[in-house]
């Protein structure tokens, strides 16, 4: 067990735990690793809380590259700021910080578009190392190096961080476990209804898979002021937990019989809905999203991390006589680290739900217990509480 | 030969000449038709200048039945005079100068009135082979069989009927010109969808995919909207030189194949990929290499192309997530006619858009199947058909 370590530790390797990923689809193993020094332009941080994430599933389960191991996973979480490397200054010390696997380098043409949040100087990929050297900074106690995840790998209860993708929070925001769910899930749904579709008052969406992300959706949309919020799931409990956070109808999508879920949409909303929000991942979905959608103005916004490989395809004349648009976003297209301070404050003021979206909680020790309550689908957001909280 | 009619022709048929099209793929016929008086909600219309325009075309060479029907009236850019309205037409007169669209703008419906869609909804676009209203014809040949109409407008005619929805009024100051007509379909569709559908900010680099008239008129509206950079892909080199006088600035020959193709050459020259692509040629192949060479981020590639029936667009799902590109299709631009219309033909007086570059050929109306010929061959922009009398 790793102690709240003091200044001393600053400069020098950590001796720590960590949740380490050796072979796909097998629990992870909690052992004891080595956290080098930050580099230039990184921070290490000592992780409180973080949560599991459909899109830590996914390359938990994956065999083939991108996947790679041993990996540490891990990328939605909170933590403090235990030494920063050199050329660091947003941060110090003992900040409270939330990691991002979008990178805000706040200087390249992206960073200071108001219409993209993509960076270019530290593009998005799904890389085994530190974004900006290309090296790891774990290593397991026979010296073999670990793989990063999303620049972030929030497993372990240290990790190494570039600053590009650290998000500093005021000191006066209490440290709760939702609030690391900006990290991530809950910002990629709230910032696509509120960002990205810009949802206004009045507006019909419909949201494809109620998971964390699509409830996400709707509570960005429920306070953009949609007035009907159709979710479309194959489990209809999802509808009772999703009316917490705006739901209005739900639509069973293996309803195989009789129509498909575009079709009812369609009929249910006059013609299809304003907006429509694919958080599965699936190009079947998506396709059945941008059938669902309103000629003219509708919007298909696609959240949902699907296979590699996997390609969506729409008729020709469809895209040129309806109208329609389809995109997909990163993060809800937000840059984190203004957008993230936002939504921190509107849940502060109990505008916006995050301690909601926990359903469940448990140790560091039991963290597999998190992967067992997603894949049964028994969760929304799992938090897992490191040592010494 | 028709007369141009009296008012003594209100209420009755016309009999008139029409350059019929009988078979997929074979010349029009110019024979005497007779053309209905128009019903309620109609406008019959005496044509002046009418041009082919691509899609005329498509449904010329089109043997699949579903699709089209024959034997047909075909043309649907063209601008004319009201020579008599059915009942429940206040907007147009008598004499009035119109310009008919295959789009319809009927001013009531949630669409009409939204700043954001121009896809009416009282009377959606369809391919249709009818009036729009009744789902019936006002042509029909000496023999009393019927002829079908095309995209609402049916324009390679002396005399067509037009729902009051599909028709623009213009005003009686602006004077008839042969290039006017080009706003009822091919230049608003270009000039729209850089103006309206992209909102090409100045300083922009646009690459346009297929260089015809539509593809030269989106570089046209993307010059008047302060592009800096507009680049042209086309299998013809002699493209760039016209493209010039409508704005290009670069040229990318398409299909170049030994080498790079088109995408990568223009990420390579834009560093990235262009703010807006446009796809002007109708070829799904067409439509996924210009959202490959789109900007990440911001990039938007919009779909002006009419594809044959059927075609697929296919893109990788991860490019969809992670590159916050967006794909959107337009048609005519996403512009209103009746009030769209009017705002270009002003720029077009004002001398600030040009129009009359587009027309390249002309053609007295015997000679319509020329004016085919001539587009087949990628010889022309705009052939305009001028109308006997004139």
């Amino acid at each position: 067990m790793a102690e709240k370590l003091s200044g001393g530790s600053r400069g020098k390797p950590i001796r720590c735990k960590a949740a380490v990923c050796r072979k796909p689809s097998e629990p992870l193993v909690i052992e004891e690793i080595m956290v080098a020094p930050p580099m230039p332009h990184e921070v290490r941080v000592r992780i409180i809380y973080t949560s599991l994430c459909h899109s830590d599933l996914t390359f938990w389960k994956m065999k083939d590259f991108p996947a790679i191991f041993p990996r540490i996973l891990g990328h939605e979480a909170i933590g403090v700021v235990e030494s920063v490397g050199e050329d660091v200054n947003e941060v110090s010390e003992g900040d409270t910080v939330i990691p991002t696997f979008m990178a805000d380098c706040g200087e390249c043409g992206d960073c200071n578009s108001a219409k993209s949040n993509l960076c270019s100087k530290l593009p998005f990929k799904v890389s085994p190392f530190m974004p900006r050297y290309e090296t790891s900074r774990f290593t397991d106690l026979n010296g073999e190096a670990l793989y990063h995840f999303l620049s972030v790998s929030s497993f372990t209860e240290y990790t190494v961080v570039d600053i590009a993708h650290v998000t500093k929070i005021d000191s006066g925001i209490p440290l709760t476990k939702a609030a690391g769910l900006l990290s991530c899930g809950v910002s990629t749904g709230v910032g696509a209804a509120w960002r990205t579709a810009n949802v206004e008052p009045g507006s019909t969406v419909a949201i494809f898979g109620l998971g964390s992300i699509g409830l996400a959706v709707a509570e960005g949309a429920r306070l953009c002021g949609a007035s009907r919020i159709i979710g479309v799931d194959v489990n209809e409990d999802k509808f009772e937990v999703g009316k917490k956070f705006g739901l209005t109808d739900f639509v069973n999508a293996s309803n195989s019989e009789n129509k498909s879920a575009s079709e009812v949409i369609i009929e249910m909303t006059d013609g299809g809905a304003d907006y429509c929000f694919e958080c599965v991942g699936m190009a079947s979905v998506v396709q059945e999203a941008y059938a669902s959608c309103r000629k003219g103005w509708g919007k298909t916004i696609v959240l949902g991390v699907d296979r590699p490989g996997s390609q969506v395809s729409i008729p020709a004349n469809d895209i040129l006589c309806t109208g329609k648009s389809l995109m997909g976003v990163l993060f809800g297209g937000l840059k984190p680290k203004s957008d993230i301070p936002i939504l921190l404050n509107r849940y502060i003021n109990m505008e916006l739900q995050l301690d909601e979206f926990v359903t469940h909680e448990v140790t560091f020790e039991d963290i597999n217990k998190a992967f067992d309550l997603l894949v049964e689908g028994k969760c929304l957001r799992c938090v897992i509480c490191m040592n010494d909280q």
